[in-house]
């Protein structure tokens, strides 16, 4: 995945905002797509843009990911969420499903 | 199949006599893919699995219900097909285009399905599998050309 840059601390500053832990954390789902030999690349790649927003570069990762490696995680959200893209992904006959983030 | 004109609003296609027969034929396939094939889960650790496949399944049965009827109203409008000298112009909105890529993707995979979602390319055809493929080219085709079309000049 693409990097983005670190977070700058300026000298004298407290960074408050600390990771929660894993299981603090609300989102329990992953939306995982599979791969196929039929959905082209280019129709990946779309469908990711229209139900996730994404720029294209990060679509491109996604399906490449897709791809080559079987799969991709899309996504980490609540139950409702995941079952929102999972829904919208399907509905375009993309491969796709929700399972609990371990 | 030819773009000819493209704004916000509207993309206007050309297609030869043929192409626009084609692109009939393959529409009147909607839907091809089996109801109720995709799971929810792989791994089964939802908490209600039955109902939230439940809730899935008749999601997706409702959304096929409204584009084949906004396809039956697409195939009726005498607006969308115009006549010219050398074949026909189709005009359509981008959010007409995004519901014709469900469509034909839908015609795509499905095909692939009733041909035993081969992993390979089909070594050979006969009478049985060759109108499953044809439609799974055919609708792959228009697919990438609708694609094209949306992303506009690069």
């Amino acid at each position: 995945m693409a990097q983005t840059a670190a977070p700058e601390l300026l000298p004298g500053t407290i960074q408050e905002a600390e990771e929660k832990p894993r299981s603090d954390r609300e989102p329990g789902y992953v939306v995982i797509c599979w791969n196929d030999p039929v959905n082209y690349m280019e129709y990946v790649t779309h469908v990711f843009q229209v139900v996730f927003g994404w720029a294209r570069q990060k679509a491109e990762f996604h399906m490449l990911q897709v791809h080559e490696q079987g799969k991709s995680v899309l996504a980490r959200e609540s139950m409702e969420k995941a079952e929102h893209y999972v829904h919208q992904l399907q509905k375009y006959s993309l491969h796709a499903t929700m399972e609990r983030d371990q | 199949m030819k773009l000819i004109r493209s704004t916000k609003q509207q993309l206007e296609f050309r297609l030869g006599r043929r192409e626009k027969q084609v692109l009939l034929d393959l529409l009147k396939l909607y839907p091809c893919l089996p109801a109720a094939r995709q799971p929810l889960s792989k791994s089964g650790g939802l908490p209600d699995p039955a109902t939230g496949q439940a809730l899935l399944d008749e999601a997706l049965a409702e959304q096929r219900q409204e584009n084949r009827r906004q396809l039956q109203a697409l195939l009726a409008d005498p607006g969308r097909f115009r006549e010219q000298e050398t074949g026909w112009r189709l005009s359509l909105s981008p959010s007409d285009l995004e519901w014709l890529l469900q469509i034909l993707n839908d015609i795509r995979v499905g095909s692939w399905v009733l041909l035993g979602a081969p992993e390979e390319r089909l070594a050979q055809l006969d009478e049985k599998t060759a109108p499953h493929y044809w439609a799974m080219e055919m609708s792959g085709q228009f697919q990438m050309q609708f694609l094209e079309a949306m992303q506009g000049p690069n």
